[in-house]
């Protein structure tokens, strides 16, 4: 039934007022995301080799040399790997990189050497990140003063060498080593970390000027539409946020007060229940499986509010259709106000929980950073999402109610699958491949960044997670609109 | 231009007047099929092997059939007929909640039902917040519930109840808040499923001097009634449903001799 009442709002000033809060968001962004919107840790890094023998002997006059090429556009960093003989030794150590094409001096240190532990790193720390050596033909020359019986060695692998050089594309220099003048099989164990640029950083503005456009002919559109008395969805949309507004608020309302009724602590199992459950999780984690995180109340915290508010909204949504069948037959009211509401007062809750969260990281020593303002992207997208989801579960509910059921089951899959209490890296390979196509471990990811490194993700996240919230919404809004009028037929 | 003959003047007066009175509901040829099967079928599993088996076989039934009438702004419209004949299928089409197989119902203005009292309280929310959360439900604007919350209170006689929980209210209690609530509003349109007699015999007579008043006071009102005598006393006209078809539409008096003759 359409809206037949002329809704009293101005239109030109909702359009100004989204085009003002596009501009403001955009120049928000710009400064929340940061050095990471211009760049991301480069994908050429060269990783440390696993040691499998020492070189030779570094003293006086012994001179060990690596060739190589990276695909690192800005470079930060490089490490070289000792062994110490397990002794003490003396002298200096000194570390440099030449550019072979004109040889000229890129990076020099020198070490003390009786300060190198075995197995540990010596870096050399870029003062600005370098350009221009990508691809170029490079030398990492080691060498040292001490005397032989004091002195370190750096280690080498030998299998790692023809792993690197398979990896090689056209033009880039070969990994060669030689040791003293003489070539050796192997390679040094040395890493090298940068950065590269992103094309998001290069074209920001102009990117989002586009956009922006975009945004602004689209709504001239509409209100040209408007004007001649012609609906389109926008406007639809807003006639109706503007009509169901107060219902959608008291629906939201009662989900909130019915979920804790009668319960003497009340909205205060909002966030005790995260901490409680994280607390169980740390106590069976952190003794049975020693992963090594960092953090891990807090890893855990995150992980238990973002999954709970999904199984919690998408479980609540599910039954939206079906438990207000009393209402659906009675009184007219779009259909998808019951299906959103869930979701609403799903998220009144996970902003509850939200305190503890932030209490934790407090307590676990970290520090609030500019990126906690960037939370609410990746929350309102996972609401997206899961109304997306919940719509489609919705529908399907009222036909085969067997789907609460499934869901059940589809949910504690679903959570195995999200890595809550396990980082990815300890899965195999193939398991990593499907976590990491997990939208769930997107939108974690994501918090994680922004609360545990203090950091915006790479701007890649950003799309991912937008879009498989917009295409998941679009089926579930598609799904839920072709069969709402099914509905009432089969309460 | 030809020069309008004097019949012809006259008529399109006429057409003109009839255009003036202003449609507020158009049933246009509603046609209304439900598909019965032997059972509901509520699992995907029941559902897979019915179909596999070919057992799943349907029953057509239709509640209308080709239904077709309009209600001008401010007459109350009565619709009368036998059971099963299709009254209370035509009000859930008209409110939105059916979505009508074939044909097409226009309306104008805010719809207001009146098919079930309290379908939307929710027990463990007190009186108040539930005139709140009812009224949103019935489509009333915040700032209207506000201006009425005390008038509510008031007609209801619900007195300092009125923050407690409803799950403690009497079934009379809740009856009388749900009517209240519903009846609190001039809507354009009210739909009315039989007369609400609720409560002592003090407050249905309130109720039902509230209801003349709703009737009375310029709103558009489609009435279904088993009681003849109800539809004579208050609608201007009526309509008259049979095996889901519009038997006849007219003036209250004639299409009610005709329907007692049956």
């Amino acid at each position: 039934m359409k809206a037949n009442e002329q809704p009293s709002f101005n239109f030109k000033r909702i359009c100004a007022l989204c085009i003002a809060v596009y501009v403001a968001l955009v120049i928000l962004l710009y400064f929340l995301m940061g050095h990471q919107l211009h760049f991301r840790e480069s994908r050429g890094d060269i990783a440390l080799p696993v040691a499998e023998s020492g070189t030779v002997e570094l003293a006086q006059g012994a001179v060990i040399e690596q060739t190589f090429s990276m695909e690192v556009q800005r470079l930060q960093e490089v490490s070289v790997q000792w062994g110490t003989y397990y002794r003490p030794n003396s002298g200096t150590a000194t570390m440099e990189l030449y550019n072979r094409n004109d040889g000229s001096l890129i990076l020099s240190k020198t070490f003390d050497v009786s300060q190198i532990q075995e197995g540990g790193l010596t870096t050399m720390t870029a003062d600005e990140p370098i350009e221009g050596l990508c691809n170029t033909p490079l030398l990492l020359r080691v060498y040292a003063d001490s005397a032989p019986g004091a002195a370190a060695s750096p280690l080498m692998s030998i299998s790692g060498e023809a792993a690197l050089n398979e990896d090689l594309k056209e033009g880039q220099t070969p990994f060669s080593l030689t040791m003293n003048g003489q070539p050796a099989e192997g390679v040094l164990c040395f890493s090298v970390t940068g950065e590269d640029y992103i094309w998001t950083g290069l074209h920001y503005w102009e990117f989002t000027t586009a956009l922006g456009a975009a945004i602004g002919l689209y709504l001239l559109l509409v209100y040209r539409k408007w004007t001649q008395g012609k609906h389109s969805v926008l406007a639809n949309a807003l006639v109706a946020v503007q009509k169901y507004r107060f219902l959608i608020k008291q629906l939201v309302n009662r989900d909130f007060k019915a979920k804790y009724k009668r319960s003497i602590l009340g909205v205060f199992w909002s966030f005790l229940n995260p901490l409680l459950n994280m607390l169980v999780q740390y106590v069976v984690f952190s003794n049975m499986f020693k992963f090594d995180i960092p953090n891990f109340p807090v890893y855990l915290l995150c992980g238990n509010v973002v999954f709970s508010y999904f199984s919690e909204s998408c479980g609540m949504a599910l039954t939206s259709i079906i438990g207000n069948a009393g209402l659906i037959t009675k009184v007219y009211v779009p259909k998808y106000i019951y299906p959103l509401t869930r979701i609403m007062s799903s998220m009144v809750n996970l902003l509850i929980s939200l305190i503890p969260l932030f209490a934790v990281a407090l307590i676990s020593g970290l520090v609030p950073t500019k990126a906690y303002l960037l939370l609410p992207i990746p929350l309102f997208l996972l609401a997206l999402f899961c109304l997306g989801l919940g719509m489609l579960l919705a529908a399907a509910m009222v036909f085969f109610r067997d789907i609460q059921f499934l869901w059940g089951v589809l949910t504690t899959i679903w959570m195995y699958l999200t890595p809550i209490f396990y980082p990815v890296s300890a899965l195999p390979e193939g398991v990593q491949a499907v976590v990491k196509m997990n939208p769930l471990y997107l939108y974690l990811t994501f918090v994680r960044s922004c609360i545990i490194d203090g950091i915006s993700p790479e701007p890649v996240l950003y799309a991912q997670c937008a879009v498989i919230a917009l295409v998941t919404l679009a089926i579930g809004a598609f799904v839920f609109k072709k069969s709402q009028d099914k509905f009432v037929l089969y309460l | 231009m030809r020069k309008e003959t004097k019949k012809e003047l006259r008529e399109r007066q006429v057409r003109d007047a009839e255009r003036q009175r202003k449609k507020v509901i158009e049933v246009r040829d509603v046609s209304m099929r439900f598909r019965l099967t032997d059972d509901k079928i509520m699992s995907l599993k029941e559902f897979v092997t019915r179909k596999l088996s070919g057992k799943l076989k349907t029953n057509e039934f239709w509640a209308l059939k080709h239904a077709s009438f309009d209600v001008y702004k401010g007459e109350v419209m009565g619709i009368i007929g036998h059971n099963g004949a299709g009254k209370s299928t035509i009000l859930k089409v008209i409110s939105g909640i059916l979505k009508p197989t074939e044909g097409t119902v226009t309306s104008h203005g805010n719809i207001v039902p009146m098919l079930e009292l309290g379908s939307g309280f929710d027990m463990d929310l007190t009186g108040h917040e539930n005139i709140f959360l009812n009224g949103a439900i019935l489509g009333y604007s915040e700032e209207f519930l506000q201006s009425k919350y005390d008038e509510i209170v008031a007609f209801s006689e619900l007195g300092q109840f009125i923050e407690v929980p409803i799950r403690n209210y009497s079934s009379g209690m809740l009856a009388r808040l749900a009517f209240s609530i519903a009846t609190v509003v001039n809507p354009e349109i009210l739909i009315v499923d039989e007369i609400l007699s609720v409560g002592d015999a003090d407050f249905q007579e309130k109720s039902r001097k509230r209801m003349m008043e709703l009737m009375s006071g310029g709103t558009t009102v489609l009435f279904v009634s088993h009681s003849l005598q109800q539809i004579r006393e208050m609608c201007d006209r009526v309509v008259w449903l049979e095996h889901g078809e519009v038997q006849k539409v007219g003036a209250t008096d004639e299409i009610c001799d005709q329907y007692e003759c049956t």
